[in-house]
């Protein structure tokens, strides 16, 4: 599948000595994806994760993760479970492949070839937490930057309902506003707007702070839009006069950037899909309609685990950012249709799927191959593998899809993309027309 | 590797002066021999054509861009599903979808389905290049390779206002080798970097970038100055200021003038020719480009032909896109890219009945038509910008078929045709031996790639059968049979083996003194650890770096010699 292989370097692990410092390790704790980590490694473990922030220390624990391989309650060898994976897509009608976090775009781009010649249904995490960014911007384009022209240009900075310094703490040290850039000073040089957003506050230290309604949110866009492409827009109203407020903070900047949350544990209890969507597509025009006065762009928070590297490792090879189906022998795009399956590989991380999600599979033969695999109470097969970027190296994306390596630090169980590779292997073969397996789960069978 | 003997074809092999001649085409180990074994599986090629495999020089099919094109186009997919073919090699085929910008295993596919085996993506942000390389590894059959951005690049800008064009030249070649890249691209030098700044306006060659040392002239010799010292296969690849601007032939014209006897590619001239009317309109400037060009055996170039339907324009010309959505009111994507370069794309649609796209349509045949030399001005729709990599075969119809060709004018908007030298009734029909030179061994000999476009002993044995027919368009978009590296890629027409191209990139020499400083700027700016810039080593031996081209420019080479 990939002539040019494995092109991320040497692994670290056995032929390190026993305690040493691995440079410039990419965490994937969150989507800022900081590639400047000092991993010390002492017996074989993480003993520290320098440069990290909370959830970077927390991503990278000490990297101890269990190496069981499992078939119902059974410990059988990698290639039993890898033919009781297989023999169960093989009976499945309606097989959904779901790509979790925490892999690499190599395994990533394996785990589309095996749905497309299973004729599977194809899924990540994407569609059920950000899916509303990707589909608004599909409708109407957007204006963005990499994280690197924010750093280096952004002079006004808007934070709208979203502080970085829970999810994505290093965003204002690494990105804005705190560095130096080429273009603007640092923090002193820049204009931050918080605007806080029902219970969605903006940075506490902000410039200015805007306080919108939580029911207003998206009629605040729709006015500073209009304001922005019309500045003699009529004002009337708290509503118009807020937005007002915010458009002529915007306009004088050289460079603006709005930032704002994609994922949709943010965007509000009440939310729907709809009004996901009226968000995001409000965002994106106030970002586009910024740039008829000055520059602007919007830059999109995504949470970890190379989420953005499943969206576009999917658009790559099937035209599409998620929500594919191969059923008819081609991709097709369902982002508002959960499939009903009756098995569902999970390649990746399960416990950092969404609960809803895994509710929704129902009955559904459970098989996961992924970090702590084994943990997953409901999986009917269980693979233990390492994580990208801990134990296997490879590419993720940040989330403004910029490619990063991802080092070997540590070693550790079964790589995934390997793991794939020989399930398309026998898939190939058609030794997976065997029968299938008992369907009882390690949980049914212990009640 | 089986043996293959291509037999009783007629051969055109411009590149080795054989001009549609009945003979034997022998293949071995994936290369062009003098003889095959008794063993050699046959084709039967009797009455029909053998070239080698077609070259793009210029398209945009594996890069970060591209892949923010096929993410705003679901619409474009749904219409156009691509089942998986039915190979007969151990290969997984692939399914995936179509549209102006295909998904990856889809472009190899319809490319090597079009009888091209070798393709160029003209446009990669060099901290994106993992993402060009990994497209690659999933576009299957044609070998691949990509050009790097460097004309907005805020280090190479440093550089030049501090006056240090030496270090330029080694950091050029250090980009080079960091990404797997093959040339140095230039796009609007300047001017993308300005639209950052705020910029609305046009940028001409002497306009200051900030410092009045940094110029796009100053960019444009910098850069072409270090693709020549380097030696690089690829002499600099030059996307002008001021693309699709009424007038914009003069600064198409001061450029090369600028960089007058040095070897210089100009790329997708036709979006580069316009001259200006009194009120500011549109007119042609093909003809005086074109005479330009003729008198000129330093420059090279493609005509990004424009062609009626749909199509994704895609660029790194981050203004020309805005000012592009704002004339058309499409969808419109912009990303700013990390201090190196931009990206805008807005999908369109060329019309027979609107006067630009018309116009459009009559600049690029006319340049066609107008050029003296089919070695230095190659074909490129400058996929997807111009119109699908698809539509070669209806260009190559258009260029060879003078009666097609005064047909579909007469179907066309004629309002900004006046002075077009189409209007005059261009008689010259392009004959088979001028299209496998401007398909396949001009782009090879401009690339510099000694062992592609040409059928001598040691050349890849990449080859193209097409069943002859008077519709030229359908002759050369449904080949008989294409071999790819030796082996039988198209076989009666249907695609049945998929094997991996191979990645055609360079690693010239540099200073390793120019790692000092470039790590200190990025500790200071970058976002990414300069320890994981370099993609490090690729599995494909590079193209070698140091050798010029082969044979004068404008005529058969001296030696058939392959090899890389």
């Amino acid at each position: 599948m990939s002539p040019a292989g494995d092109r991320s370097g040497a692994p670290a692990g056995a032929r390190q000595p026993q305690d040493h410092v691995i440079e410039s390790v990419t965490c994937l704790g969150c989507g800022c994806s900081c590639d400047d980590i000092r991993v010390q490694v002492r017996d074989g473990r993480i003993a520290r994760a320098g440069n990290a922030c909370a959830l970077g220390e927390a991503w990278f624990g000490d990297g101890r993760v269990p190496a069981r391989t499992r078939v119902v309650d059974r410990d059988v060898s990698i290639g039993d479970a890898i033919d009781a994976v297989a023999a169960v897509l093989a009976h499945a009608k309606a097989p959904l492949i779901y790509l979790a976090p925490d892999v690499s775009c190599e395994t990533q781009r394996e785990a589309v070839a095996l749905a497309d010649i299973l004729h599977a249904s194809l899924d990540t995490v994407t569609t059920s937490t950000a899916l509303a960014s990707i589909v608004a911007a599909q409708e109407r384009g957007r204006a963005g930057a990499t994280l690197g022209e924010v750093r280096n240009r952004a002079d006004v900075l808007l934070f709208w309902g979203v502080d970085p310094h829970a999810r994505y703490p290093r965003y204002l040290s690494r990105y804005a506003p705190e560095p130096q850039g080429v273009h603007v000073g640092g923090r002193g040089a820049r204009t931050v707007i918080a605007v806080d957003i029902g219970e969605r506050p903006g940075p506490a230290d902000a410039d200015v702070r805007v306080d919108v309604p939580a029911d207003e949110e998206v009629d605040t866009l729709l006015a500073l839009e209009a304001i922005v492409r019309n500045p003699a827009t009529p004002i009337a109203g708290a509503l118009w006069t807020r937005a007002r407020d915010i458009a002529e903070r915007l306009t004088p900047a050289k460079y603006a950037v709005i930032v704002a949350d994609a994922e949709a544990g943010d965007t509000g209890a009440h939310s729907t899909r709809g009004s996901q969507l009226a968000r995001a597509s409000a965002l994106i025009a106030v970002a586009q309609s910024l740039n008829d006065q000055t520059r602007c762009g919007l830059s999109t928070l995504r949470a970890g685990g190379n989420r953005a590297g499943a969206d576009s490792v999917l658009t790559s090879q099937t035209g599409y950012p998620a929500a594919v189906s191969f059923i008819h022998g081609f991709p097709t795009y369902r982002p508002f249709d959960a499939p009903t399956p009756d098995a569902v590989l999970v390649i990746g991380a399960a416990n950092l799927i969404p609960d809803a999600v895994t509710q929704a599979w129902g009955e559904a033969a459970r098989l996961v191959v992924g970090p702590r695999a084994s943990e997953h109470g409901a999986a009917h097969v269980a693979i233990d593998t390492g994580i990208a970027g801990i134990h296997h190296a490879g590419t993720a994306l940040r989330m403004d899809d910029v490619p990063l390596r991802l080092r070997q630090v540590i070693d550790g169980p079964a790589n995934p993309l390997d793991m794939l590779r020989r399930l398309m292997r026998v898939t190939k073969s058609g030794a997976a027309e065997g029968p299938p397996l008992p369907m009882r789960t390690a949980q049914e069978s212990t009640r | 590797m089986t043996a293959l003997r291509i037999a009783g074809g007629t051969v055109y092999d411009p590149a080795n002066g054989i001009d549609g001649e009945v003979r034997d085409i022998c293949i071995d180990n994936g290369r062009i021999v003098a003889t095959a074994g008794p063993d050699a599986k046959v084709l039967d090629a009797r009455g029909m054509v053998v070239m080698p495999g077609g070259v793009d020089i210029h398209s945009h099919v594996a890069s970060s861009s591209v892949n923010l094109a096929r993410r705003l186009l679901p619409e474009e997919h749904i219409p156009d599903p691509v089942p998986a073919p039915d190979l007969r090699d151990d290969v997984v085929p692939r399914s995936g979808t179509g549209g102006t910008v295909p998904s990856t295993f889809t472009t190899g596919y319809r490319y090597a389905g079009l009888g091209y085996t070798t393709v160029f993506d003209a446009a990669v942000a060099p901290v994106t290049a993992r993402l060009s390389h990994a497209e690659f590894d999933d576009t299957p059959i044609v070998d691949g390779g990509f050009f790097v951005l460097l004309g907005n690049d805020e280090y190479l800008l440093r550089l030049i206002d501090a006056g240090e064009r030496e270090r330029a030249r080694e950091y050029a070649a250090w980009v080079m080798t960091a990404t797997g890249g093959y040339a140095i691209k230039i796009v609007n030098p300047g001017g993308v970097e300005l639209w950052k700044r705020g910029a609305r306006e046009r940028t001409d060659l002497d306009t200051a970038i900030g410092s009045s040392r940094v110029t796009p002239r100053a960019i444009l010799e910098t850069l072409v100055d270090a693709g020549n010292t380097l030696k690089l296969p690829h002499a600099a690849h030059i996307h002008c200021n001021n693309l699709g601007a009424a007038g914009n032939v003069s600064t198409t014209l001061g450029s090369m003038r600028a960089l007058e006897g040095r070897r210089a590619h100009f790329t997708h001239l036709q979006f580069h020719a316009y001259g200006a009317t009194v009120e500011g309109g549109w007119r042609s400037g093909a003809r005086e480009l074109i005479e330009y060009v003729n008198a000129h055996p330093e420059v090279t170039g493609d005509v990004g032909q424009v062609m009626f339907g749909p199509a994704a324009t895609l660029t790194a010309d981050g203004p020309v896109e805005y000012l592009l959505a704002k004339s058309t009111g499409r969808k419109w994507l912009n990303v700013d890219i990390e201090l190196e370069t931009g990206c805008g794309i807005v999908p369109y649609t060329y019309k027979e009945k609107a006067a630009v796209s018309a116009l459009q349509w009559a600049v690029g045949l006319e340049l066609f038509l107008l050029s003296t030399d089919p070695w230095r001005i190659v074909l490129s729709t400058d996929h997807p910008n111009g119109g699908s990599f698809l539509a070669y075969p209806e260009l190559i119809r258009l260029l060879m078929d003078r009666t097609y060709r005064e047909e579909k004018l007469k179907t066309v908007n004629q309002k900004l045709l006046a002075g077009s030298a189409l209007l005059d009734g261009l008689t010259r029909e392009y004959t088979l031996s001028e299209v496998a030179i401007v398909t396949r061994a001009a782009p090879a000999r401009i690339l510099g790639l000694t062992g592609k476009g040409h059928l001598g002993v040691g050349a890849d044995a990449d080859v193209t059968v097409y069943a002859s027919d008077p519709d030229f368009s359908k002759m050369f978009a449904t080949p008989r049979y294409v071999v790819k590296a030796g082996v039988l890629v198209v076989e009666e027409g249907q695609l049945r083996r998929a094997p991996a191209g191979r990645r055609l990139h360079v690693r010239p020499e540099y200073d390793r003194q120019i790692e000092h400083g470039l790590r200190g700027y990025f500790d200071r700016y970058s976002t990414v650890s300069f320890d994981n810039y370099s993609i490090g080593p690729l599995p494909d031996a590079p193209v070698s770096v140091g050798q010029t081209v082969s044979g004068p420019p404008g005529g058969p080479a001296r030696s058939t010699a392959g090899g890389r």
